[in-house]
């Protein structure tokens, strides 16, 4: 044996030294495999118009922040569909499908928005990849939001905020905003067709649910890096950094940051009127899963009453949905956003009085169940204003303030207004959300902060035969666009409608609630 | 070497007819430049047709102002339903000169010679602003001259017509009879109008003008294939949207279209196939046999879905959707392709 082993052992040892130089070779002459992604200067007519940054980086995505890992434009085809991803997450797709991420690309509302602004401008287009960074991120990183669109077109790109867009994100910065997300698209995917997906799930895993990824996207810091926004002179003509959407800094600096209850607890809780009432009633455990309907405020783009025009404003039906059945999903979603809502705000009797035959009060309005401030967003289109209508005793009406024109589409002129405005260089209001041409942004009356009121009073003089006690109705109205926008950009005579927020009566000048 | 005598014929004959085939080429190139200057001056001639039944509306509206002494509302008390039909009408007329200029907005604005005038029609800013203003003054029938007010069609003529900007509204009338005024009823400034209908004329035959005398390269028949391309999307876009919406709200941009499609898509199919085709296939025979694939995909589709319409078919939300959808997305693959085939060629794309 001893014998044998040293007879053999030269060739075997050659045999093995040969194996060992034969794989160094190989591994030597292994043609470099190209790393995933595409260079911008491989689209052809992709214009750069706001040059490099300070250390002389190109910047092909901005003004919007968003980016890839490694700094190549992503390749449209391998980006998958929401539609694909559906073949097995068929629940997840379900609850997406009619969220306003969903169609956070494609609804006319934002399309038209984005239209008029591009026309303002020659590099208009590239101006937009501001808008697009954060509404269709895939457009943006595969270089369609140019003036040429030499990329081919992709199902993904229409899909706004789809899958691929939140769970390839590796780093998110909610103090800058502007979409400044970083998202594996070109290395963290896979391209495993479905059957190997289900004989190795592992390598499916780990491309989209990555342990940072999974943190990250759990975290309200993913939420910030898009619904913060800062206007500068890349996108508008401000010469300062105006902000525009602080719901990140809101919701951080509220008794909803300090306590942990994210973003993600409230608007993706299969429930989300029930989580909140559960977090006003002092339950702060999170929910039981966390669903993909990211339920907002948004209430007209689920107002299956429309018809057909509800279609026409969302753009149109998703990759993968019927039109019944997305009418079905998004009747659904209408009535988890419209509960929501109602689970927001509430209003109280702060003050009333009788004086030299003029009738004080004050109304709180307040923020009982939002996270954030009451509007939040880009609110120079949404807005909160309050309407108070004051009787006598005989029921005859003595004072009315907010009343809104169902005709017209117009609300009162002199309503208390909770509105950011957009202003131009004359310091005039901007009403159609041109942001391009925007100088500063000021408000008519912020937000009301999370777990805060804003009292509003009034003063009116009582007629000589007004008798009391009086009753004060008092209602609480949310829109989502303004009318202006509505005729000028959408180019219909379609009157938007209000929603009711909160509602309450009271009796004057005692503070007797009558009606909660 | 030995060859044989069929092979050498073979290639004598390849060698004289090489020339001969390349100036077939030539031919067809320059045939199909010449197809798309006639294309732009066709839509050209159109814009000022219609823009002069649009200066006819609005002098017959400020005649109708004029005969109440500038009296809006005495006008519209005593003659409320012919200002009602005139609006109507001038608001019609303008959607369908828009639609002409808006054909060939690409390619006039992708020639140096007449950018300008895509600034004083259709794109340029009020001289307010700081770049890309619209280099002209409008001088009003009352002798009033505005220095740089912006673009004609949608700087001033749009907000005026539609009641979009305050500043032009003399009375708000309830114009459908419907017993509300809404947004948008309203009667506008005649004297503004007038001035500002006049100056389109006459903008639209200067463009013409200068339009005659271009000559058309290889550069400008990119340009037009890839900027007119997408506005058939827009067109078919428009066609999907106005299924949705029809008769429902007042949508006074979406109409139904097919008609413009089916023209401007033979046009765009036309210039691609006589001008372009030549020197995209020979450096890329694929990629030209995909591009003509793709037009070909659109004239079906639109041609299928233009004859359905006009045998009375209505269409339903999820299949005008697919329809506009499918429109959309070849339109935008046929650009990706050319935009490719430009860059392949080595030729600039402007506009």
């Amino acid at each position: 044996m001893k014998y044998q082993f040293k007879a053999n052992l030269p060739p075997l040892a050659l045999g093995m030294l040969s194996a060992l130089v034969f794989l160094a070779g190989a591994e030597l002459l292994r043609p470099e495999i190209p790393e995933p992604g595409v260079e911008v200067a491989d689209i052809p007519f992709y214009q750069l118009p706001f040059g490099p940054d300070e250390a002389g980086r190109e910047r092909p995505f901005w003004p919007s922040r968003v980016q890839t890992e490694n700094g190549k434009m992503a390749d449209p085809s391998q980006i998958r569909s929401a539609a694909e991803c559906a073949a097995c997450h068929r629940r997840e797709f379900d609850e997406w499908a009619p969220s306003l991420h969903a169609i956070a690309g494609r609804d006319t509302v934002y399309e038209r928005a984005v239209e008029a602004n591009e026309d303002l401008h020659k590099d208009g287009v590239e101006k937009a990849r501001f808008c697009e960074g954060c509404h269709a991120p895939g457009e943006v990183l595969a270089g369609r939001t140019n003036r040429f669109k030499s990329v081919m077109p992709s199902d993904a790109e229409t899909e706004g905020i789809t899958c691929v867009m939140c769970h390839t994100a590796i780093h998110a910065d909610p103090e800058e905003g502007n979409g400044a997300l970083t998202l594996a698209v070109n290395t963290g995917v896979d391209q495993v067709s479905d059957p190997m997906i289900l004989a190795a799930p592992r390598d499916h895993a780990r491309a989209y649910g990555a342990a940072e990824t999974n943190a990250l996207i759990a975290s309200g810091d993913f939420c910030g890096a898009c619904h913060t926004e800062a206007y500068d002179g890349s996108m508008s003509k401000a010469q300062s950094r105006q902000h525009v959407q602080t719901t990140f800094s809101e919701w951080r600096d509220s008794w909803y940051g300090r306590n942990n209850v994210t973003c993600q607890d409230c608007h993706m809780a299969p429930d989300p009127a029930a989580y909140v009432r559960q977090i006003r009633a002092g339950d702060l455990s999170k929910p039981m899963r966390y669903a993909h309907n990211f339920v907002g405020s948004n209430y007209l783009m689920f107002d299956t009453s429309l018809g057909s025009k509800l279609t026409f404003l969302r753009g149109g039906i998703l990759p993968g949905l019927s039109d019944a059945r997305n009418t079905e999903l998004v009747a659904r979603q209408g009535e988890a956003t419209r509960a929501l809502l109602r689970s927001a705000a509430g209003l109280a009797l702060r003050k009333s009085e009788v004086a030299e035959g003029n009738l004080r009060f004050a109304v709180a309005v307040q923020n009982l169940g939002a996270g954030h401030n009451l509007p939040t967003g880009v609110i120079d289109q949404k807005y909160m204003w309050l309407e108070v209508v004051v009787r006598d005793s005989t029921g005859a009406e003595i004072y009315h303030s907010g009343a809104f024109d169902a005709e017209r589409g117009e609300t009162d002129p002199e309503a208390v207004i909770w509105r950011e405005d957009f202003l131009d260089a004359e310091g005039k209001r901007i009403p159609d959300h041109l942001t391009f041409v925007t100088v500063a942004i000021s408000h008519v009356r912020r937000g009301v902060p999370p777990k805060g009121e804003d009292a509003v009073i009034y003063e009116t003089q009582l007629p000589p035969d007004a008798k009391g006690p009086f009753r004060l109705e008092a209602r609480l109205w949310y829109r989502v666009a303004t009318q202006e926008f509505t005729y000028n950009t959408l180019k219909t005579d379609l009157v938007i409608p209000p929603f009711e927020l909160a509602v309450a009566t009271f009796r004057l000048p005692d503070t007797e609630k009558v009606r909660p | 070497m030995n060859m044989s005598k069929p092979a050498l014929a073979m290639m004598l004959t390849s060698a004289l007819l090489l020339p001969c085939g390349a100036v077939a080429a030539d031919d067809a190139e320059s045939r199909g430049l010449a197809n798309v200057k006639q294309f732009t001056l066709d839509h050209n001639r159109r814009l000022i047709a219609q823009a002069e039944l649009l200066e006819a509306a609005l002098v017959d509206y400020a005649g109708t102002i004029a005969a109440h002494g500038g009296d809006y509302a005495s006008a519209w008390s005593s003659e409320g339903p012919r200002l009602a039909k005139q609006i109507a009408s001038i608001r019609s007329l303008w959607l369908e000169a828009s639609n002409h200029y808006e054909t060939i907005e690409g390619i006039v604005a992708g020639i140096p010679a007449t950018a300008k005038y895509d600034l004083i029609l259709d794109a340029g800013n009020p001289g307010t602003e700081g770049e890309d203003v619209a280099e002209y003054d409008l001088k009003l029938p009352d002798g009033t001259v505005l220095k740089r007010p912006g673009n004609l069609f949608h700087g001033v003529t749009e907000p005026l017509f539609w009641g979009m900007s305050e500043a032009g509204i003399k009375l708000s009338a309830d114009l459908n009879g419907d017993g509300k005024t809404t947004r948008g009823e309203i009667l506008f400034d005649a004297n503004f109008g007038l001035g500002a209908a006049r100056a389109l004329a006459f903008w639209a035959k200067a463009l013409e003008a200068d339009m005659s005398a271009w000559t058309p390269n290889r550069e400008d028949a990119f340009t037009s294939v890839v900027v007119m391309t997408p506005t058939v999307g827009d067109y078919f876009g428009e066609w999907k949207e106005s299924q949705f919406i029809s008769g429902e709200i007042g949508a006074f941009v979406a109409q139904s279209r097919l008609a413009d499609v089916q023209g401007i898509m033979g046009g765009c199919r036309k210039m691609y196939a006589e001008a372009l085709s030549p020197v995209v296939a020979a450096g890329d025979a694929d990629l030209d046999s995909r591009i003509k694939a793709g037009f070909e995909e659109l004239l079906t589709l639109v041609d299928d879905t233009y004859a359905r319409e006009a045998s009375g078919a209505e269409f339903g939300v999820e299949e005008a959707d697919a329809l506009g959808n499918d429109a959309q997305d070849i339109a935008d693959r046929i650009v990706a392709l050319v935009l490719q085939a430009a860059a392949k060629a080595g030729v600039r794309i402007r506009g």
